[in-house]
């Protein structure tokens, strides 16, 4: 082929002008140590680059999230051990109450240091977060949930539920409503109460009571009627008789898988209503329990009555205690799914982290020794260049 | 003795001549288009002496230029195609650095925007969080904007681009045919000689011409070239020059096309391929166009998604959430070829039907028809294109009303569902407030069940029902049965659907006889966060391609398809550079000038000349030898 000076020199600039691209190409991969800046320098890391990148980010805002989820529950949950707190002393103060020994003065105190428990027990019911808003109120965060009344306190919050996502797919919920911990309270033992007619004329007090055969009660109301000389019947909702027996003081009366023990003295005709557990607000059982220590205890009847009432207030302070548990068990859940999801969004940022510098990162290795060898390709042409420029016959005419 | 000099002198003059071409090859050797040239010596007619002919000298019977026209129509060939590659490497090279690694600044807006959803989800009572949600919208609505307003400017160059060309084409054609005629009257007044120089100069206008515009030629036997384009377009053609104009697009006035008329009825765009021209004209309907209605697609994508879980939300005013971002949907345009003054609007029925192409919607013989403007692959319709009936594509998610329905035959319109919207992308609301972070409806159980059932939180299945917000009570007959507001009895399972006013809830677990649950407004719920937590998630879920890509992942889409069309392009440009140097390479190896040829050649020619002054000084001495002899005889 027939080499002509023009086309040489084209030639020549040409291949320098591609080596001078690449060595910039790997110059800009050193000084910003990324492989690629322009997607189509390598389009299908580019896209995964995104691709990671979000993942990341979602990864980073679980995170923050799951900061924010630990901290409010660390608030309820703190909220609620004090609630615990307060309900325990209430239930001390009711024993104490319930002893037999006290005289009208020591029962009026007491009933005072109860009106204070109820409202310290009301003002955690609407204790508020940093940002002013109230924690037990479901999704009505700015509306005060509980308001004291005269039997107890009413409920303006909803039953909702803040949930907050602490990883891909993960919720956690960061709260839960003032009705579910406060309101649906079972009374009595949970699955029944046993109260005393308000017409008896005896000293019959009720005592423990359980379940000894869940199979055999079926949720249904009984009435124990006493007869003279402790004879009672118990009869059912359609008052047909299920059980009868003489009753003799401490002595357990059962019928249909349901155990009752009376104490004291039962005169005829008086009667016990045992019927299912309904949801009842703790605030409803405290105010209950305040009403039963203000009454008067001069007669025998009276002191009856407040033993009954102490005693109805008794079991449902242990049930508000088990449901303050339980709703505390369910927070430190929910505080362990956190930790795990914090501890997982940890370990899987620095893996996305490492797969994004293995696609974006330069490996320097590589890239310096592709600098040195396109240096040395530049230099040699260069050279080869000036060598043959010299290379012509006129020099020689 | 005469024929002596007479040889010596037509050989004097022969190499002088020799010399004078050799020296023109040595001066052109560095000019373009230059073809090197040869003197074409030819021993002159011998004269005839009796039995013998002795030659009578040297003649210069032509000066030929090396030349080859299959080399030359090569390199026009792969000049054109170059030419294209350049022009298609200029416009996807910018959109990759505008797409860029980061999708023109949309990836990390995106994350901004989603993220400060998720931080609002976490106090979704903070005024700053809400701030936070309404900068990172505005955020993102200016990335769209820019990336939008990029992209059409790159449209708006490419109309710059495709004048320019059109008016050097013209030029170079006008050039050309003038230098046509030159060379016919010059090859005739030189005896059908060529005129080299001539030529030369015309064939490197061809040169220039094939880069800008793919070119075909023919020499008529008189000298003259004809050039054309496109499919067999004449350019120059029988002494005249054919002007190219530019005209506007029939649907799209912004958009110039290339025609060989001025009322644009012969557009030759779509026969235009190679070429600077075909170049920006391929950049224009492959990189840009797609570019700019891909970005549109996400924008209207993400639009639709953040507004129907606003409207579906209630702010913290309690009302149902306003729209967050307005864009513009799809554009119709009535071709400028249609016989009456029909007008036609679309709307999106499904945005994740949606694709990025644009669609031709044609009236004829009585039927509608529609075609991707893209693939030309047909659509199907149903509907009247009345706005009681509209025509429905619901497989890309169009319902189009035509005014009036029945409009002239032969009419035509461009549906562009995407090509605005990023461009037009903005945020809606003003106020903080207006953000809907919460969710419509608040779901309770009585405290006064008995049984175990619980209820779900409820979502909205419509937002427009206008008795959503209203109370509604869900009272169990028996476990197995409840009514909703005291209708009729349903029959109860556990987990079941329970619909009704635009809303939908689940309660599962066992009731018991009467039991009851309610459904009403979200009252003063400024603690609710189910609509932030759902405009969070939304990060991840499909809304693009029928719900199976997200917002996100139709972004890396982007970017890996704008970056592997620019790698491919200049994968392809690369290789036809090495082709184009080969071309060159292969007419400079016939017509390029070779200083040591011409050295050598000078050498040659120099002693050539010598010699044949030697024998005019021979001649002398022999005439000298003759007349002294004479002389001395005389004397």
């Amino acid at each position: 082929m027939r080499v002509t000076d023009l086309s040489s020199q084209t030639q020549f600039l040409a291949a320098v002008q591609a080596l001078q691209t690449n060595v910039s190409v790997t110059q800009n991969q050193l000084s910003s140590g990324l492989a690629f800046t322009d997607p189509s320098q390598d389009p299908v890391a580019a896209g995964e680059v995104n691709n990671l990148n979000t993942a990341l980010s979602q990864s980073q805002q679980y995170q923050t999230n799951a900061n924010a989820a630990q901290s409010s529950l660390g608030t309820e949950d703190n909220t609620l051990s004090q609630v615990e707190t307060q309900l325990q002393n209430l239930r001390d103060l009711v024993l104490q109450a319930n002893s037999g020994t006290n005289t009208a003065q020591n029962l009026s105190s007491l009933a005072s240091q109860a009106v204070q428990i109820q409202s310290g027990l009301l003002a955690l019911a609407n204790t508020q977060d940093g940002n002013g808003q109230y924690i037990f109120a479901g999704y009505a965060t700015q509306t005060q949930p509980f308001d004291q009344t005269a039997t107890g306190a009413t409920y303006a919050g909803n039953q909702g539920q803040q949930m907050v996502q602490i990883a891909a797919g993960q919720t956690v919920a960061v709260g839960d409503s003032g009705d579910a911990v406060f309101n649906q309270i079972k009374t009595g033992n949970g699955t029944f109460t046993v109260t005393a007619a308000a017409a008896n004329t005896g000293t019959g007090v009720v005592g423990a009571t359980t379940v000894a055969d869940p199979a055999a009660y079926n949720g249904g109301t009984y009435a124990v009627t006493f007869g003279a000389g402790g004879t009672y019947n118990v009869t059912n909702a359609a008052n047909a008789v299920v059980s009868t027996g003489t009753y003799t003081d401490g002595a357990t009366i059962a019928f249909d898988g349901l155990q009752v023990t009376l104490s004291g003295t039962p005169a005829a005709g008086d009667a016990f209503t045992v019927a299912p557990s309904t949801n009842q607000s703790l605030f409803t059982s405290v105010q209950d329990i305040v009403n039963a220590l203000q009454s008067p205890t001069g007669t025998a009847t009276q002191s009856t009555q407040l033993g009954n009432s102490l005693s109805a207030g008794l079991n449902n302070l242990d049930q508000a205690l088990s449901q303050i548990e339980n709703v505390r068990a369910g927070v430190g859940g929910r505080v362990d799914t956190v930790t795990t999801a914090l501890s997982v969004a940890g370990s899987q940022q620095t893996q996305l982290q490492s797969s994004i510098a293995s696609l974006q990162g330069v490996d320097y290795a590589t890239a310096i020794t592709n600098l040195d060898s396109e240096n040395t390709a530049l230099t040699a042409a260069l050279q080869a260049y000036t060598v043959t420029q010299g290379l012509t016959l006129f020099k020689y005419l | 003795m005469s024929d002596v000099f007479g040889i010596s002198l037509s050989a004097l003059q022969a190499f002088q001549q020799a010399l004078a071409v050799t020296s023109n090859n040595i001066a052109n050797a560095n000019t373009p288009g230059y073809d090197v040239e040869t003197a074409n010596l030819t021993a002159a007619v011998p004269q005839s002496y009796g039995q013998a002919a002795i030659g009578n000298g040297v003649d210069v019977a032509s000066v030929s230029r090396a030349f080859s026209q299959t080399a030359e129509n090569q390199l026009y060939s792969s000049q054109s195609s170059l030419g294209q590659l350049n022009a298609l490497q200029t416009y996807s090279s910018q959109i990759d650095d505008i797409v860029g690694s980061t999708g023109g600044g949309l990836t990390t807006a995106l994350r901004s925007y989603y993220g400060a959803w998720s931080t609002l989800a976490s106090d979704p009572s903070s005024t700053a969080s809400r701030q936070a949600v309404l900068s990172a919208a505005q955020g993102l609505a200016q990335s769209f904007q820019s990336t939008g307003s990029q992209l059409q400017n790159l449209s708006n160059n490419i109309n710059t681009g495709i004048a320019a060309d059109v008016n050097q084409i013209n030029s170079i054609a006008s050039s050309i045919t003038s230098l046509n005629q030159q060379i016919v009257v010059g090859t005739a007044q030189a005896g059908g000689q060529a005129p080299n120089t001539l030529l030369d100069q015309r064939d490197q206008l061809v040169s220039n011409l094939s880069q800008l515009v793919g070119v075909t030629t023919t020499t008529d036997a008189d000298g003259a070239m004809n050039v054309f384009v496109g499919n067999g377009q004449p350019l120059v053609l029988d002494g005249y020059t054919t002007q190219l104009t530019t005209v506007a697009n029939p649907y799209n006035a912004t958009q110039l096309e290339v025609s060989t008329s001025t009322d644009g009825t012969n557009t030759i765009s779509g026969s235009i391929t190679t070429g600077d021209l075909g170049g920006l004209l391929a950049a224009r309907s492959q990189v840009v166009n797609p570019a700019i209605n891909q970005v549109g697609q996400i924008a209207l994508a993400l639009q639709q998604n953040a507004n129907s879980l606003q409207n579906s939300g209630l702010d913290a005013n309690g009302n149902f959430g306003a729209n967050l971002f307005s864009a513009t949907g799809p554009t119709v345009s009535a071709s400028s070829n249609n016989t009456d003054a029909a007008t036609a609007a679309a709307t999106i029925t499904n945005v994740g039907a949606l694709t990025a192409d644009n669609y031709v919607l044609s009236y004829k013989a009585g039927a509608y028809s529609l075609t991707d403007a893209t693939s030309g692959a047909t659509v199907a319709l149903t509907g009247a294109g009345t706005a009681a009936n509209p025509l429905l594509a619901a497989s890309v998610g169009l319902a189009i009303v035509v005014t009036p329905a029945v409009p002239a035959a032969g009419d035509s319109f461009l549906i562009s569902p995407t090509s605005q919207a990023a461009g037009s992308f903005a945020v809606a609301l003003t106020s903080t407030s207006q953000l809907a972070a919460a969710g419509a409806i608040v779901t309770a159980a009585a405290d006064a069940n008995t049984g175990t059932a619980t209820i779900s939180a409820g979502t909205v299945t419509n937002a427009a029902n206008p008795n959503l917000l209203a109370a509604a009570t869900i009272a169990f007959t028996s476990p197995t049965t409840y009514t909703i507001n005291g209708g009729a009895a349903n029959a109860y399972t556990s987990g079941g659907n329970i619909a009704a006013d635009g809303w939908q809830v689940q309660i599962s677990g066992t009731p018991a006889t009467g039991d009851v649950f309610t459904v009403q407004g979200n009252v003063g719920g400024t603690g609710d966060n189910r609509n932030a937590l759902a405009a969070a998630a939304a990060q991840s879920q499909g809304v693009l391609s029928n719900g199976t890509i997200s917002v996100n992942a139709a972004v890396s889409g982007l970017i890996t398809g704008v970056g592997s069309q620019a790698q491919q392009i200049n994968t392809s440009q690369t290789a036809q550079t090495a082709v184009n140097t080969q071309a060159q390479s292969a007419v400079q190896s016939v017509s390029g000038v070779n200083l040591d040829t011409e050295a050598a050649n000078l050498l040659q020619w120099q002693q050539a000349y010598q010699a044949a002054a030697q024998v005019i000084s021979t001649g002398n001495s022999l005439f000298t030898y003759l007349l002294d002899s004479i002389n001395g005889t005389y004397t």
